[in-house]
């Protein structure tokens, strides 16, 4: 017990502020309830998929700075498959969308590991070459999404042979988050190759010596950000309803969330909860300062405090605390 | 009787704050995905402005940053929890923002969509008629050239819907002169500082053209053809006030504003209080045609020398008002103060 309550002492800190907040907005907002909770998953869904991504290249030593631009590939891919294919298709395109994002994602670690050139160049680089793709699948927002798919991350989980009042406001969009995230990460982080990504991301002379595959798991870390990168894109398609070519401010918020989740920039330490958590904070502090109409430009600048503030503090007590 | 007493002086407090309350009734959400450009921080001053004097408002809740469609949902959602009235939103695009629109109808919220229109039927929609906008100054531009020759055409945002109307007004008016041709298409980003440089390299590399057609990056167009001697060509631009400025002063400029109100989050919010007050309009969607104001004609030149507003900043359109729509003051956008501030 001890020993889970230190090792997770970071993502506890964290959920205890998320706590603190969500009764901060019922306090600020007394009406909130099950609608509040379900628009916050839904809003935080493309967040935390990226965050995902970009926590599993940063634990791997490296940083995809074009993520945010996979995911508006992956959305309009996805909305123009589905508009052309139809309703029933669906499935299949988010089939094909998903091994799109792998692909992107192993094209940029393959990049890596080939030229040699640092990771947050050749990111960089293909940011802008990703976005002039999305630009060129669809020039302007459009294409379709299909209902029953958009219907799977709406409103609150019913299980059958349940009363609906006991299960109604856990969000669809929270459990299918913690689905994915169970399905790939766990296995991942068990198997040998989730090992050699903390390795490689920790010390990479030591893990080549180790006998670690140094450039084939970069590129596998590159390519689950990838597959990450286009749930996240899909997810939005799916909740807009439409593709955008333009992508949003994703990039900056998933390295917040990873830094803010406890996940070190220098790689090889961290895990994927305290992000995901540091993600709903994010979007509950965004829906706090909206409740208390605060000022829209100094918004911002709260956001910015909060997050140096956690992040020191956190810092702190890390160095006093037993190592 | 303590509790009489009580209950008098309850009922009292309550009487006396609804005397107080009955002039400002309502809190009116914004949500706005632009952040930082002159337009858009014109409309949100015209939204609070009009909040203010109408005294029917008692609060203003405004979302307003740099994001997507999917951002905005998020924001429009969090307007539904703040339990506005009504939420005054300048979309993203105009089917990426449906879900929420359609959950604050059901919610009983006004939803009256600025600028750009949204597809959801149950929203207002109170928008510049951007198609007509590429329109209109190009077919002017075309017109000035003679129609014959080569422009530069400097579009707004890449993927940008208010971008692609416009495309589909100047492509329209394209199709209408075909001895006019595309010399260089570029998309400024509606970013000043981009434009000016793109521009600066089209002078530089001597390509030869005829016209500059724009989407609102304008008076920074007219400085690099100043700035580096090169002849003028006729520009279609805004009616931003730096440009409208250009246009009266700068000596062998030919050019053209075309309007594009930033005001009209002021009508907006002028709208919604109609629709809570009970006077619906008969028409969901309301679209603001455009002008052409030319510094050729004697009606255009008449139009830029009433125009002129030395006091505004060079990016905000000079059409602070809209008839009929808007009642404050000028001097009240610039303040840009909203109620409760």
């Amino acid at each position: 017990m001890t020993r889970f309550l230190t090792r997770h002492s970071w993502s506890l800190g964290l959920f205890a502020i998320l706590v603190i907040l969500l009764v901060a907005t019922r306090i600020i907002q007394p009406n909130f309830g099950a609608s509040g909770l379900d628009s916050l998953a839904r809003a935080a869904l493309p967040f935390a998929f990226a965050t995902i991504g970009m926590g599993i290249v940063v634990i791997a030593g490296g940083i995809d700075l074009s993520i945010a631009s996979i995911m508006a590939v992956a959305g309009v891919i996805a909305a123009l498959l589905m508009q052309q294919m139809g309703d029933a298709s669906a499935g299949l395109v988010v089939l094909i969308v998903l091994l799109a994002g792998v692909a992107m994602g192993a094209i940029n670690g393959l990049l890596i590991v080939l030229t040699r050139v640092p990771d947050i160049v050749v990111t960089l680089a293909m940011l802008f070459v990703w976005e002039g793709v999305a630009l060129l699948i669809l020039n302007a927002p459009g294409g379709t999404a299909a209902p029953w798919l958009r219907a799977l991350v709406v409103g609150g989980v019913t299980i059958p042979g349940l009363p609906p009042e006991l299960t109604a406001w856990l969000p669809r969009a929270f459990v299918v988050l913690v689905a994915f995230t169970l399905i790939i990460w766990l296995p991942l982080r068990r198997s040998k190759l989730g090992l050699s990504i903390y390795a490689i991301g920790s010390d990479q002379n030591a893990a080549f010596r180790s006998g670690v595959p140094i450039g084939m798991t970069r590129v596998a870390a590159y390519a689950f950000a990838g597959l990450f990168a286009a749930l996240g894109g899909l997810s939005i398609t799916l909740s807009t309803g439409i593709g955008e070519p333009i992508a949003g401010p994703y990039l900056l918020a998933s390295v917040a969330a990873v830094v803010l989740g406890g996940i070190s920039l220098t790689g090889g330490r961290g895990g994927l909860l305290g992000p995901i958590i540091a993600v709903f904070i994010l979007r509950t502090l965004r829906l706090d300062l909206t409740l208390l109409s605060v000022d829209p430009n100094v918004t911002t600048i709260i956001e910015g405090i909060i997050m140096v503030a956690v992040v020191m503090i956190g810092g702190l007590l890390a160095m006093r605390g037993p190592r | 009787m303590n509790k009489l007493l009580v209950t008098a002086s309850a009922v009292s407090i309550f009487v006396g704050l609804g005397g107080i309350a009955a002039a400002q009734e309502y809190t009116i959400g914004v949500s706005n995905t632009v952040q930082g450009n002159g337009w858009r921080e014109e409309m949100i001053c015209a939204i609070k402005a009009q909040a203010l004097d109408s005294g029917l408002v008692s609060s203003l809740n405004i979302a307003h940053r740099n994001t997507d469609a999917a951002g905005q949902l998020e924001d429009i959602r969090n307007l539904i929890q703040a339990g506005v009235d009504a939420i005054v939103v300048n979309p993203a695009n105009p089917e990426g923002i449906n879900a929420a629109v359609k959950e604050a109808t059901d919610a009983g919220i006004i939803v009256v969509a600025v600028d750009q229109a949204v597809t959801e039927p149950s929203a207002y929609v109170l928008s510049n008629n951007q198609e007509e906008y590429g329109y209109l100054g190009a077919k002017w531009l075309f017109e000035q050239i003679g129609g014959e020759g080569s422009v530069v055409y400097m579009r707004g945002a890449a993927g940008a819907s208010a971008d692609d109307d416009r495309d589909k007004g100047f492509k329209r008016a394209l199709a209408e002169y075909p001895g006019v041709s595309v010399a260089q298409e570029v998309f400024t980003g509606w970013q000043q500082d981009q434009g000016k440089q793109q521009i600066l390299d089209y002078l530089a590399t001597g390509i030869p053209f005829d016209g500059v057609w724009t989407s609102g990056i304008d008076n920074v167009i007219v400085d690099a053809f100043v700035e580096s001697d090169a002849p003028l060509v006729p520009i279609v631009g805004a009616d931003n006030a730096g440009f409208v400025g250009q246009l009266a002063s700068v000596d062998g400029l030919v050019g053209a504003a075309v309007t594009n109100p930033g005001s009209i989050g002021g009508a907006g919010v002028t709208l919604a209080l109609q629709i809570l007050e009970g006077n619906a309009p008969a028409e969901k969607t309301v679209l603001v045609a455009p002008e052409l104001w030319d510094n050729v004609s004697d009606e255009g030149k008449a139009k830029i020398a009433e125009a002129q507003n030395p006091n505004l900043d060079p990016e905000w359109p000079v059409s602070v008002s809209i008839p009929d729509f808007t009642t404050y003051t000028t001097e009240e956008i610039i303040a840009c103060k909203g109620p409760g501030e």
